[in-house]
């Protein structure tokens, strides 16, 4: 099946490298989830390694780029137009931005798997309204709905939160309903009707641990989906609203500074960039090394 | 489901697609009249506590909501999305003005989408592990990592402010099409490379393939014979999903960055002056448009699936 899959004489002996040695033992398999746990890091105990204050003020330092030293010391990725360090206000940014993708992304994994164990589990009209639900929410163009919905109801984290999980509970509850399936056939399954589990027992003892693995996958490319939604929401001034700070929200503050200081707008989006990709990297080593994608 | 006869298949789809749309002026409906307070919406932001109270008498709000409700679906019905209350005109027209910016852009960038996913995803899927699948692969899933309206003001700083090749906003002619264009392309690009790759590596591991390379046929026969064959409905349902995508979201970010005078900019700036009858427009003329073109995508799926399967 592997030799059947990989085209390549090299790919095959990588393959069987891969699987003496475990999957996890290459460096490069290490780097990105290194850089995640460095990024929760940063937004654990960010105002310690901060630099400066994120909101500290110095007219006098007012637009210096990267590597530039001000009257309050060095400034590794400049300054903005008032006079904040850019390093500092982007570790303050990083925290919001990876709760709000985080927050969000398990609201919608605990909506998604939710519907989807009762749809795959009951099946018969809850199946048919959950899959429905499902299917008109992947068809809608949500993006819209989505600024109306901050129009009216007025852009606020709280708002973001609620809002971010429509976009990726669809996803959780058709992979967990399709899981389910395959798993209410199991021997173990029938044993335990047998033995008089009621449904919810089932689901929760049997069926959840079992679509743990791949819905921790899932989770992974999810949480990177949410976070550069919620950038694209505050980058056009519905989202995450000052005094609070995104990284989506320091690419819009730094835009009518484009001409005159790059860094502004480029550094913040290398860092989102940057944890969206590691996330990205790590569901992919996951589905090689599950061998259910190349 | 692939019972149905490729005629019931189209009806069914367009009836879901009508379906959808009425959920979405729906949902449209409940989000501004149920939730919101229409009449603090649509007034200017310094509006007085009195003069909210007249509009909310003068627009029949006080009357029950599914009243309202009808009230309202009937002006859809007959293209009255109300007036701007920016520009004192109709709404309708408003939104259409704009919209041909939107479908010129996301066209061209569909375009050069297709044609980048498409040919490199298919060369890497087909040389898969070679240095070529390698890198192409890192680069797109890069590429779809970073928003786009980022790759936008990063294209703009270089190629515009630097070099001063193109022009960075609003619409003089073909030249501004140009960033724009690409800045999508280069996201929407990378998606369809992914997805392309992986469709013709699946397609290199069935039997057939594998006889084909192992009694040595020469590579450009076995890509074009028979891989892309059974690859090419596959790569232009992508592609057509990849459209509804841009449209749904991306696209008008991008035209925000580049001050595009399309669509998305039109609903970005309604909703900066709270003129919500052109943003409620908008999105529903363009909510529509994104359903439409799902519903035409999934059909010309089927009806090209359909045709290989009797030929």
């Amino acid at each position: 099946m592997l030799d059947a899959r990989l085209g390549r004489i090299e790919d095959v002996e990588e393959a069987r490298a891969l699987a003496r040695q475990g999957t996890l033992s290459r460096a490069g398999d290490l780097f990105w989830p290194a850089v995640i746990v460095a990024l929760v890091l940063l937004a654990l105990t960010g105002d310690a390694l901060a630099p400066y204050s994120p909101t500290a003020q110095d007219v006098g330092a007012r637009l210096l780029p990267p590597f530039a030293t001000s009257g309050r010391g060095f400034h590794l990725l400049g300054t903005d137009p008032l006079g904040r360090d850019l390093l500092s206000t982007m570790i303050a940014g990083t925290r919001l931005s990876l709760f709000i993708g985080a927050t969000a992304t398990f609201i919608g994994l605990v909506i998604g798997v939710g519907l989807g164990m009762a749809a795959g589990y009951y099946g018969g009209a809850v199946d048919r309204l959950v899959m429905r639900l499902a299917e008109a929410q992947t068809a809608m163009p949500m993006f819209l709905v989505a600024i109306l919905f901050l129009v009216v109801l007025g852009p606020s984290v709280f708002n973001v939160i609620v809002l971010l999980p429509a976009l990726v509970w669809p996803a959780f509850a058709r992979l967990v309903r399709a899981e389910t399936l395959r798993l209410r056939e199991t021997l173990y399954v029938e044993a335990a009707v047998a033995t008089g589990c009621t449904g919810p027992q089932i689901l929760w003892a049997h069926i959840l641990p079992n679509v743990a693995p791949r819905v921790a996958v899932l989770t992974v490319i999810e949480v990177g989906h949410v976070m550069l939604a919620e950038a694209g929401l505050s980058f056009l001034g519905i989202g995450v609203q000052p005094p609070d700070v995104t990284w989506g929200l320091l690419i819009a503050r730094g835009r009518p500074y484009l001409a005159v200081a790059w860094w502004l707008v480029t550094m913040p989006g290398v860092l989102l960039g940057l944890a969206v990709l590691a996330f990205n990297m790590l569901a992919r080593r996951f589905e090689v090394a599950s061998g259910s994608a190349a | 489901m692939h019972a149905q006869s490729p005629g019931r298949f189209v009806v069914t789809r367009i009836r879901d697609g009508a379906g959808i749309l009425l959920l979405v002026t729906v949902v449209i409906f409940l989000l501004g009249y149920g939730l919101g307070d229409p009449a603090t919406l649509m007034s200017p932001v310094d509006a007085t506590p009195e003069q909210i109270e007249n509009l909310r008498r003068l627009l029949g709000l006080d009357r029950p909501l599914y009243v309202q409700f009808i009230d309202y679906f009937g002006h859809l019905l007959r293209g009255d999305f109300g007036e701007s209350l920016w520009q004192y005109r109709p709404a309708l027209p408003i939104v259409l003005e704009a919209l041909p910016f939107t479908l010129l852009l996301t066209a061209t960038a569909l375009v050069l989408a297709g044609l980048l996913g498409g040919i490199n995803g298919t060369l890497a899927g087909f040389w898969a592990g070679s240095r070529f699948d390698r890198a192409t692969n890192f680069l797109t899933v890069a590429a779809v990592s970073v928003p786009s309206f980022w790759v936008g003001l990063i294209l703009i700083a270089i190629a515009a402010v630097r070099i001063q090749l193109f022009p960075t906003s609003g619409f003089t002619g073909w030249q501004s099409l140009v960033l724009p264009a690409v800045t999508l392309a280069v996201v929407h690009g990378g998606r369809i490379h992914l997805l392309v790759r992986s469709a013709t590596f699946e397609e290199m591991t069935k039997p057939y393939a594998m006889v084909a390379r192992s009694k040595g046929l020469p590579d450009r026969l076995i890509l074009w014979k028979h891989v892309l064959r059974n690859t090419s409905v596959t790569v232009a349902t992508t592609i057509g999903w990849e459209y509804v995508r841009m449209l749904g979201g991306a696209a008008f970010a991008v035209e925000v960055v580049f001050a595009w005078p399309g669509v998305g900019q039109l609903m970005i700036n309604a909703a900066n002056r709270h003129d919500f009858p052109v943003l409620q427009c908008a999105v529903i003329v363009a909510g529509a448009f994104v359903v439409a073109t799902n519903a035409l995508v999934d059909i010309g799926y089927r009806l090209m699936d359909a045709r290989l399967r009797v030929a």
